[in-house]
């Protein structure tokens, strides 16, 4: 992730939301909206920025998305807790990376991640994080593609 | 198009079914509809507000329609739907899951291409390209999508009946000090570790080591 | 349900090779079954969920004084564990495990080895010890301890080629185990020497 390189459980945290996948994506009935993909798409984010998008996407994440994803299943939740376990470990790593290497956000990233949050705020909370965390292979693709 | 009220039974399991990013709609007739019904299929990317009509695959009566082009790029994700009808009725519209091309795709094995001398076995192995429309288009490998391609190769000494694998990030292997006058059996398959990606083993390969002169 | 139930004592993690299981002490009531149900915290609860709980289906109203928590301590964080007992509708206090437990803490055993020379190769078996671990083997040719060569392998489910061994010689191969997750490796294993078989009997 440009010049962070961050060991987290890419396998674990892919399987966890493979488990889910389904179950999510099938509580989201937009189709003509996506948080993180349109219309800037990660693939478009400089490598010199991605330490610090990525820094931004997981906190984003783990302050607004997964408190608001509980289900009445319990599988799902529990999947949901590894996920964002898994969040929060990998945030500390990239946080100190970031501090370390003085990640910054260029300008055209930081337009990128108001667009997330606005596309964020333009839905009702639960509708919101449900649909962010029906796009976490968005995330992930984006993250291994920029290994 | 007239469409007033749709009282026939839906198409049923639509999904995509994916090789190598050939990416092909399917689905199974409406429930007891018998022949004659016909289908149209649209298809959107998501998280752009539009339903696109695909041509070749209005009023068909086959059950499937080849959507590799439109859903291509495949750092976009889609969703495609089919309607039915028959004698002046119709089904609702019923979607697929969202489909992500490069984790819901399944791959081919490698290709396997063996050579040998006396005492050693040569194998180059080829991973398959994604799907592309048209001959003239630039070929894109797996490998190039999935960086991290592995290959695990298996290799069966014919006479002893023990097999020996291998785990290797390039395309070729030699494995040399064998029995000469020995036949050797090779396949190999592809590994991704993210997105957890295998594909089959390919059939095997065999080739006789020559004859110590 | 206003009879007093005891809450479950001695609760402790037993964690092997990235394998983990809560055990506790059982709630003896002289001639009736009691039940048990345990619910974990990752710091994820703790610190953005109120200190919520998460149940463990597996585990809810078990009779057994166990539970395999691995798939739910997933992640490389502190987590809590808590049990409480059940009988008809009368529930104990909940007992939660003293302190945090972090995956890392796992304790890892090196793997079982075995190494074969068939004629000039060295060939390596590893008992599969799950997902989460990949395996660093050394090997060298005996009487070249300077000259270690080493190979990471992560698919173990059969007989692996290392190398190839110059007629007649000696090689020596251990492993230790790795887990990327914790980044932490096991102690190796013992070491193991096979020979290669020799020039003279090649085939004459």
């Amino acid at each position: 992730l440009g010049a962070c390189r961050v060991s987290m459980s890419m396998a674990e945290i892919r399987a966890g939301f493979a488990a889910i996948k389904a179950n999510i994506q099938s509580r989201d009935p937009v189709r003509s909206l996506s948080i993180l993909s349109h219309p800037h798409s990660l693939h478009k984010v400089k490598s010199s920025d991605r330490c610090c998008i990525a820094h931004h996407l997981f906190t984003f994440y783990v302050d607004k998305v997964f408190r608001h994803c509980r289900t009445e299943d319990s599988f799902v939740n529990r999947k949901i807790s590894s996920i964002a376990n898994s969040f929060l470990s990998a945030r500390r790593k990239l946080g100190q990376c970031r501090e370390q290497n003085n990640c910054v956000c260029g300008e055209e990233s930081t337009e990128k991640f108001k667009q997330i949050l606005a596309n964020y705020e333009g839905l009702n909370v639960t509708s919101a994080a449900m649909k962010s965390l029906g796009e976490l292979d968005i995330l992930l693709d984006w993250m291994e593609k920029s290994r | 198009s007239g469409e007033l009220y749709c009282s026939l039974p839906n198409p049923r399991n639509v999904r995509f079914e994916s090789v190598n990013m050939k990416n092909v709609l399917h689905w199974s007739a409406p429930e007891g509809s018998g022949d004659g019904v016909l289908y149209k299929v649209k298809y959107a990317v998501y998280g752009v507000g539009k339903w696109i009509r695909k041509p070749e695959c209005r009023n068909i009566n086959r059950t499937w329609c080849d959507l590799s082009s439109e859903t291509s790029d495949y750092e976009e994700q889609y969703y495609a739907s089919v309607k039915a009808f028959l004698n002046g009725t119709c089904s609702d519209w019923m979607e697929t899951a969202r489909f992500n091309p490069l984790t819901d795709t399944k791959i081919d094995p490698p290709m396997v291409s063996v050579s040998s001398t006396d005492k050693s076995i040569s194998i180059i192995l080829t991973a398959p390209e994604k799907w592309k429309g048209s001959p003239e288009e630039e070929s894109i490998s797996l490998l190039q999508v999935y960086p991290g391609l592995q290959y695990n190769v298996s290799v069966l000494n014919k006479k002893t009946k023990k097999r020996w694998f291998f785990s290797i990030s390039n395309n070729t292997l030699v494995v040399p000090w064998l029995e000469p006058g020995t036949a050797y059996c090779v396949s190999a398959q592809i590994h991704v570790t993210t997105p957890l990606l295998d594909s089959g083993f390919s059939k095997e390969h065999c080739i006789a080591t020559l004859k110590d002169k | 349900g206003d009879a007093f139930l005891p809450a479950p004592q001695s609760i402790s993690i037993l964690s092997t090779n990235m394998k983990h299981f809560l055990t506790w002490s059982p709630v003896i009531v002289q001639g009736a079954t009691v039940r048990y149900s345990v619910e974990f915290q990752g710091e994820y609860e703790r610190e953005y969920a109120n200190g919520s709980w998460v149940p463990i289906s597996e585990c809810s109203l078990t009779t057994a004084t166990v539970c395999n928590i691995t798939e739910d301590i997933s992640a490389t964080v502190a987590y809590k564990l808590r049990v409480r007992a059940q009988l008809g509708t009368t529930r104990s206090q909940w007992g939660t495990t003293k302190g945090f437990f972090n995956r890392a803490m796992t304790s890892l055993t090196p793997p079982l080895l075995m190494v074969v020379a068939d004629g000039h190769h060295l060939l390596v078996e590893l008992a599969d010890m799950g997902p989460s671990f990949q395996f660093r083997v050394l090997y060298w040719k005996k009487g070249q301890e300077s000259r270690v060569q080493q190979k990471v392998l992560k698919e173990v489910s059969s007989v692996l080629h290392l190398d190839t061994m110059e007629a007649g010689a000696e090689y020596c191969v251990k492993a230790q185990a790795h887990v990327e997750a914790i980044n932490r490796s096991s102690s190796f294993s013992p070491t193991q020497c096979v020979r290669a078989q020799g020039d003279k009997s090649m085939w004459l």
